[in-house]
């Protein structure tokens, strides 16, 4: 009787602690990136002997999967805009004057960020919470692609216990292989509630020396409309600023 | 000891903190934004070019000159782009003032690209009016269904192209269901003397339409062009991702009665009109290795049968026979006529193949892509290889150096080109 007992419990808890998982990532996500929201960035890439090269970008995202970008500087990228709606991600290149299909492992800046990092959607869109373990001050959770379609097999997150956004995020292969690691800091307060770190730091074990830095700036929510977020409002971006 | 801990804590820590500070400096000032836009390009662009002198296109061109073996050519080029926003209003312009100097003396001329007023009166609905480029399809290096653009050249694909004269609308909606977006564009051409006048048949006002659909992950989009200065147009496209690394894509196009004119080796004329099916399939692939592979094939209906093209370099070189003979250009003349606009476009043929491999940031040299790419006439099997480098890693720079080959029987589509060879370096300055 003991033990039927203990296995039901057992059935009933497993799946409550699974979304309780899903919860947190939920929240992670959004103390990370409001529902809807715009901003600025700048993306840094910082070679070995100190030489950069810098990109700044506007960009605003709407629900869990729908995130726009439109490169403001350097003069050679002004007009180029990313749309991704989930899995699907576009290029537009005012030269070439159309959207064209991008896949998320490719990299339009080059430097370690590609484009899933520059477009990111919300965790739990693309990932699977498989566990969670806690360390101090620190959970750690386990994600897992959903489908092959994304950019990492697998996620290790930690994330601050108190502010429950992410503090390191290692990107992994199917096989465990390191791809790169991101550092969140300089935590800072955007103004309307938004409160979360303002640099993101990359390095890879795949391109040692390097370095790709995302700072953040403006942080505003803001609702869009749906229609603002398709291949065929891509040339109209800017108007959005 | 634990004095000089605390001195140098006290002298790296704000040196640390300075580093850090003018590592992420982001001033707010550079994403203000203006109600006005200037920018561009200048480019330098010397060129060689190795003459192939046995070549049909050779003879058509050089035929009364004597040229030695390799010719120079400097271009120079100044893209401009202006933009005036204010509320709901954007007027764009774009010209691109273009500069040679080559065997023929020099050469200058600016044509607007674009030029056209924008109305955005919501996020669901865009009006534009002036001249603009649609470039309408999937293809990377060719488009059969861009029914209103002038054929970009697939060599240099991302090359800016004159846009037509056209009145447009864009309207969207998006959906929460499997058909994630439509969308509606309607175009009128107007061909008219000095408007869109190498468009097609003159006096005519031509529609056209595109309507696209994100269905499921699927780009899709269905195009028509109606009769008025050309005969009547069809096509459709796709594109999707099928893992995070690989996109295919497709076009097909069917154009009604279509016109083509052909000639015999002995200069006789002849016109055939059918129903023309043009299509393409392609895919883009990208390796764990930061290689992109692009590949497509393109089947061109509107193109010259192998036997159709072989008779045309027959003709060109009996004319040429004839010039050196007789010292009569005539028949060089009747070729000239016929080659315009027809046997000289990009890929006058049935059947190719395009294929472009590079790596980004080999040997840990970042921004540099070296790059190869061939172009395969499939029904002659003679073909071009263009091996680059591209060097992007000073700020708003482009540094390109090409090189073009070419390959096959010596009657046969690419052998018969003008040049044997072309190299070339480009730089590009952005502002």
């Amino acid at each position: 009787m003991k033990t039927i007992i203990i296995i039901i419990a057992f059935m009933l808890t497993a799946p409550m602690y699974a979304i309780d998982n899903t919860q947190l990532l939920k929240e992670i996500d959004r103390n990370l990136q409001p529902e809807s929201y715009e901003s600025y960035r700048k993306l840094i890439n910082i070679e070995p002997d100190g030489s950069k090269k810098e990109y700044t970008l506007f960009f605003v995202k709407k629900g869990v999967d729908k995130v726009m970008a439109l490169f403001l500087s350097p003069a050679s990228e002004n007009g180029r805009s990313m749309l991704r709606l989930g899995d699907n991600m576009w290029l537009y290149i005012p030269n070439v004057g159309k959207p064209i299909r991008l896949t998320s492992l490719q990299s339009v800046t080059g430097g370690l960020f590609n484009n899933a990092d520059i477009m990111l959607l919300d965790y739990t869109v693309e990932y699977n919470v498989e566990k969670v373990e806690e360390k101090g001050n620190e959970y750690l959770l386990y994600l897992k692609a959903k489908t092959k379609t994304v950019a990492y097999d697998k996620v290790k997150l930690w994330a601050d216990k108190n502010k429950k956004f992410p503090t390191k995020i290692e990107c992994l292969t199917e096989t465990d292989m390191l791809i790169k690691t991101l550092y969140f800091k300089d935590v800072k307060d955007f103004g309307g509630g938004v409160v979360r770190p303002s640099v993101i730091e990359t390095i890879s074990p795949l391109y040692k020396g390097y370095k790709s830095v995302m700072v953040f700036a403006k942080i505003k929510e803001k609702d869009f409309k749906d229609e603002v977020f398709t291949l065929t409002f891509m040339p109209n971006i800017e108007s959005l600023r | 000891m634990i004095k000089w801990i605390c001195i140098l804590y006290f002298v790296l820590y704000p040196l640390s903190l300075t580093f850090a500070g003018e590592e992420y400096t982001f001033d707010i000032s550079e994403i203000e934004k203006k109600p006005y836009h200037f920018g561009g390009y200048a480019e330098f662009k010397p060129i060689l070019l190795g003459l192939n002198k046995d070549a049909a296109f050779y003879k058509l061109k050089f035929y009364n000159r004597n040229e030695a073996g390799t010719i120079k050519e400097y271009d120079a080029a100044l893209q401009l782009d202006a933009s005036l926003e204010k509320d709901i209003a954007k007027i764009f312009i774009r010209t691109n003032t273009g500069y040679k100097n080559s065997y023929l003396g020099e050469t200058q001329e600016t044509v607007i690209y674009e030029g056209f007023l924008s109305l955005k009166p919501s996020s669901s609905v865009t009006i534009n009016a002036g001249k603009k480029t649609l470039l309408w399809g999937k293809g990377y290096a060719w488009n059969p269904a861009a029914f209103v653009d002038r054929p970009k050249n697939p060599d240099d694909p991302e090359l800016n192209i004159e846009g037509y004269i056209i009145a447009a609308a864009d309207y969207i909606k998006s959906f929460d269901s499997p058909l994630k977006t439509f969308s509606f564009t309607p175009v009128i051409i107007p061909v008219y003397k000095h408007v869109n006048d190498n468009f097609g048949e003159p006096d005519k006002l031509n529609f056209a339409g595109k309507v696209y659909l994100l269905l499921y992950d699927t780009d899709i989009d269905f195009i028509s062009l109606s009769d008025g200065s050309k005969t009547t147009r069809y096509g459709m496209d796709f594109s999707m991702n099928i893992t995070a690394n690989l996109e295919i894509h497709g076009e097909f196009a069917f154009i009604n009665d279509y016109k083509k004119q052909f000639i015999d080796d002995k200069g006789n004329i002849f016109e055939n009109r059918y129903n023309a099916k043009s299509y393409l399939i392609g895919t883009r692939y990208l390796t764990e290795h930061n290689d992109t592979f692009i590949f497509e094939y393109y089947r061109n209906g509107t193109g010259f049968t192998k036997n159709e093209m072989q008779n045309y370099f027959s003709f060109i070189n009996n004319a040429y026979d004839s010039y050196l003979s007789s010292g009569g250009d005539t028949f060089i003349k009747r070729g000239l006529n016929i080659t315009k606009g027809n046997y000289d476009r990009i890929n006058p043929m049935r059947d190719y193949i395009y294929m472009r491999i590079s790596r980004k940031d080999p040997f840990d040299i970042l921004y540099f892509t070296p790059a190869v790419t061939a172009m395969s006439n499939i029904n002659d099997g003679s073909f071009t290889l263009s091996p680059e480098l591209l060097y992007t890693g000073i700020t708003n720079l482009d540094l390109r150096f090409k090189t073009a080959f070419i390959s096959g029987e010596r009657v046969s589509e690419y052998r018969q080109k003008q040049n044997n060879y072309r190299i070339e370096f480009r730089v590009r300055y952005y502002f």
